[in-house]
């Protein structure tokens, strides 16, 4: 597989103003200049493949965007070397920009007042799209995402559920080999989350378009990216299948046990007793090799059991997991 | 009352995060007051006096009209009541114990306040060294003069509030800000007293609530009218300031029912 | 970079349609803004009705000036005005990142996209009070004469145009910019009268460093033989030259503040 996307200790520094508190800390604000240094990216490195989609992930703050805004010309790096699709993208803006996509989840590029094929029709211009080409990609994603029964109105008019279906139409019109999101579903119902995320799964898939997606939802990157990104404090932390991810957390998954008469404090080798209400006990799968099989052998045949639930951990507790052990290896480091 | 005060002292504190706005401003009325003096002097250029007003008088007028007009914004009066309207964000305000058209006029007011302070006391004080500014005629006319300045503060809040609710119905509040412009270079006397004035229009000029904005509180400064007509000219001064806030609160009422019909 | 160009009739026709969605108040908002130009112009008419003329010049000649100066900064200002004054909101929003995310110049898709046809009422009003001014004054028409004319609107309008580019370049470089505006417009008003009604430092700071005298105050004087303070003989060929000049220095600093921007990321 071709390297699309490839950083190389790339860091992103930014200088702000100090802000003094106060009242009296606002009169001297306006006699004094002190900057503070922000670090937004520090020494960040990974690669990203033709066809994959990745997941970026980090709390607020965390330098998300200032990734994507450097590998979309939009920001320079202030050390490293970011090359996308064999260019560096701030150096070569205009040939970076025709082949790669962007929807800012806030931010919309559709005109306001104008009817939602206008805008599109302005994006074959700017782009030079072929004119049998756009009209077979306006058909198929249309189509894909429900798009007809409002192509001809205003996007003012439109739900942010279809605004966000129409921006994401509109960066796909010119084949970008290349399709960054920020904040792709964010504000939007649930009925609209599934219809984005099966359609950015499905033109990842068919299309073979990279997929790099910032997100807060875990939900997104459960359904589109198999490897994830996760940074924190302008570090990167993690980078890697989801499903490593999971593993390397153990597998922790819980197991419910409901019986039909109260068989007392049962304690197990294969599975932890976690909390013990009666008829209902819980309790933890540590082990990875164990299986579901081994455990009911334990609790044995004459135990009256009524009643098994095995949940797998969710993605949220994995990487809250995730955080926590990295804060705790901090503070006992 | 508490809730009032503390709009006016954060907008007071909004100003002053931003520091460079503080002294372009600074600087750019410094040159305003700077030019419209020197227009006067270019005007007098050797005459002593003009329909018996003396250059100084003149340029003391000019300063004192830099008093009034320098500090209080009002098209942010106008854009942020019409704005507020036209998006329904006032219905959030309508939920508040607060009523919505003071918090804009005492949140202006502060900043009116600061800038009165801070940029154009300052000005007017330095082009005042240069030029030199006639003091008050006397003690009982620079009392008047601060009667007639608050009073002038009120009158143009209240004007400007006014027209940022017609702006609801009107559905701009950008051609009302340009309206009030308009109203303010002919009729407030800030760029040419009305003793300069063709009779006829100086008569209906001089019966406008525009008038009390610049003319009137400089004219009593200079001393222009008698003690008794002094008091006379504020009391009606301070009706038009009623008849204002009058039409303010009706035109509120209706704004706010149909805000609340309407959903905004 | 010709293939941009081919954009903007498109742009242009968006953006007109798009501003027509609200003709109601688009056409209260120009009636406005004739009242409120012509109200300053009144107001210099009541000056001079009372006192002949105003440095010397009489009242054609001032009307001439007024509309010479509100022509020039009518066309300056629709390719850069609110384009520019917006930009650092849209700094601050982000809203500006999606135009260097596209294959086309961030400054061709802001000046177009939002091209302000809302001068047309200064364009209005000038034009009708230059033609009485025109007819009024004692002019030796001439092509020359003419040729000046057209040429030094045209510097005028490049003057105004640049300076607001400038500060809106500035946005970009420096994030807040928006009070350097107040102090364009407080030099702005000076620079509707003629120049020898100011000290020589006013006249100085507007022939140089905001060189708003080659709005109006300089060409017209040429145009009507009248002298210019400073400049004297050099004036007809300053005024000539002042937009153009402002005009390369503002593209540069166009280029500079971007990548300012990329640098220190808005």
């Amino acid at each position: 597989m071709t390297l699309l996307i490839s950083a190389r200790a790339v860091s992103k520094r930014f200088r702000q103003p100090r802000r003094f508190p106060g009242f009296l800390g606002a009169l001297k604000s306006l006699v004094t200049a002190e900057y503070t240094e922000v670090e937004a990216v520090r020494d960040v490195s990974f690669d990203i493949a033709e066809g994959e989609a990745v997941g970026y992930l980090g709390p607020n703050g965390a330098g998300k965007s200032t990734m994507i805004k450097m590998m979309t010309g939009i920001l320079v790096p202030s050390a490293g070397e970011l090359s996308v699709l064999g260019r560096t993208p701030h150096q070569h803006r205009m040939a970076n920009a025709r082949d790669i996509g962007v929807v800012f989840g806030q931010r919309s590029q559709l005109w306001w007042d104008l009817p939602v094929r206008d805008s599109f029709d302005l994006h074959r211009r700017i782009y030079d799209i072929p004119a049998a080409r756009y009209a077979d990609n306006l058909a198929q994603f249309s189509e894909l995402l429900d798009l007809t029964s409002f192509l001809d109105r205003a996007v003012r008019q439109l739900s942010l559920g279809q605004r966000m279906r129409a921006e994401m139409v509109m960066a796909l019109l010119h084949d970008p080999k290349v399709l960054f999101l920020d904040e792709p579903t964010i504000g939007l119902d649930v009925v609209a989350k599934d219809a984005v995320r099966k359609f950015l799964a499905k033109i990842n898939r068919e299309r073979g378009v990279t997929i790099i997606l910032t997100t807060h939802d875990l939900q997104d990157i459960e359904s589109i990216c198999p490897r994830l990104i996760m940074v924190d404090q302008a570090k990167l932390i993690f980078d890697g299948a989801l499903k490593d991810l999971r593993a390397s957390m153990g597998t922790r998954r819980r197991l419910t046990l409901e019986f039909a008469t109260d068989p007392g404090r049962l304690e197990l080798e294969t599975a932890r007793l976690s909390s013990d209400e009666g008829l209902l006990k819980h309790y933890q799968i540590e082990r990875e090799d164990v299986s579901l099989v081994d455990v009911l052998a334990e609790v044995g045949r004459d135990r009256a059991l009524k009643d098994i639930v095995l949940e797998e951990p969710n993605i949220e507790e994995v990487i809250r997991t995730f955080y926590q052990g990295r804060n705790a290896a901090a503070v006992s480091a | 009352m508490s809730a009032y005060f503390a709009f006016a002292k954060s907008a007071v504190m909004t100003q002053l995060a931003y520091r460079n706005e503080v002294w372009a401003n600074m600087f750019g009325k410094v040159v305003q007051v700077f030019a419209r003096v020197a227009i006067w002097l270019a005007i007098y250029a050797g005459a002593t006096s003009i329909d018996g007003i003396s250059l100084q008088q003149m340029i003391t007028y000019a300063l004192l009209g830099g008093i009034v007009t320098g500090a209080i914004r009002y098209e942010t009066i106008i854009s942020m009541i019409g704005r507020a309207l036209q998006t329904g964000d006032v219905a959030v305000w309508l939920l508040k114990p607060v009523s919505f058209p003071l918090y804009i006029i005492t949140s202006e007011l502060g900043r009116a306040a600061y800038r009165l302070v801070v940029l154009v006391i300052p000005t007017v004080a330095a082009v005042a060294l240069v030029y030199g500014m006639l003091p008050p005629a006397s003690l009982f006319y620079g009392a008047m003069f601060l009667a007639y300045l608050a009073l002038a503060y009120a009158i143009i809040a209240l004007i400007s509030t006014l027209f940022g609710l017609v702006s609801f119905w009107l559905l701009t509040s950008f051609s009302l800000e340009w309206l009030m412009q308009a109203l303010l270079n002919l009729l407030s006397g800030q760029f040419i007293p009305f003793w300069f004035f063709p009779k006829t229009f100086g008569d209906i000029a001089a019966h406008l609530p525009f008038a009390w904005i610049v003319y009137y509180p400089a004219a009593v400064w200079l001393g222009r009218m008698e003690q008794t007509e002094t008091l006379i000219y504020f009391g009606i001064g301070c009706g038009w300031a009623l008849l204002l806030g009058l039409g303010v609160a009706w035109l509120w009422r209706r704004a706010s029912t149909r805000v609340i019909v309407q959903g905004g | 970079m010709l293939r941009q160009l081919r954009l903007i009739p498109i742009l242009l026709q968006m953006n007109l349609r798009a501003q027509m969605e609200y003709r109601g108040a688009f056409l209260i908002d120009r009636i406005a803004m004739i009242i409120t130009y012509a109200s300053s112009l009144a107001v210099i008419w009541l000056l001079v009705a009372r006192l002949d003329t105003l440095a010397d010049w009489n009242w054609g000649e001032l009307a001439l000036l007024y509309s010479f100066h509100t022509l020039g900064y009518a066309i300056g200002a629709s390719f850069s005005f609110t384009q520019m004054r917006d930009l650092e909101e849209q700094v601050r929003l982000g809203t500006f990142d999606a135009l260097l995310t596209r294959p086309m110049s961030p400054w061709v898709y802001l000046v177009f996209a939002r091209f302000n046809i809302g001068y047309v009422s200064h364009i209005s009003l000038a034009l009708v009070v230059m033609t009485w001014a025109l007819l009024t004054i004692p002019i030796d028409w001439s092509i020359g004469w003419v040729a000046y004319f057209l040429a030094s609107l045209l510097s005028a309008a490049l003057v105004t145009g640049s300076i607001m580019t400038l500060l809106g370049a500035a946005a970009l470089a420096w994030t807040r910019s928006n009070h350097l505006y107040s102090l364009y417009f407080g030099f702005w008003e000076l620079s509707r009268y003629p120049l020898n009604l100011f000290p020589s430092v006013i006249q100085g700071i507007l022939l140089t460093v905001v060189p708003l005298g080659f709005m109006a105050a300089v060409p017209v004087a040429v145009l009507v033989g009248k002298p210019v303070p400073l400049l004297g003989e050099l004036a007809p060929i300053a005024a000539l030259l002042a937009g153009p000049a402002l005009l390369g220095l503002t593209a540069l600093f166009w280029r500079y503040a971007t990548s300012r921007y990329q640098g220190a990321g808005g």
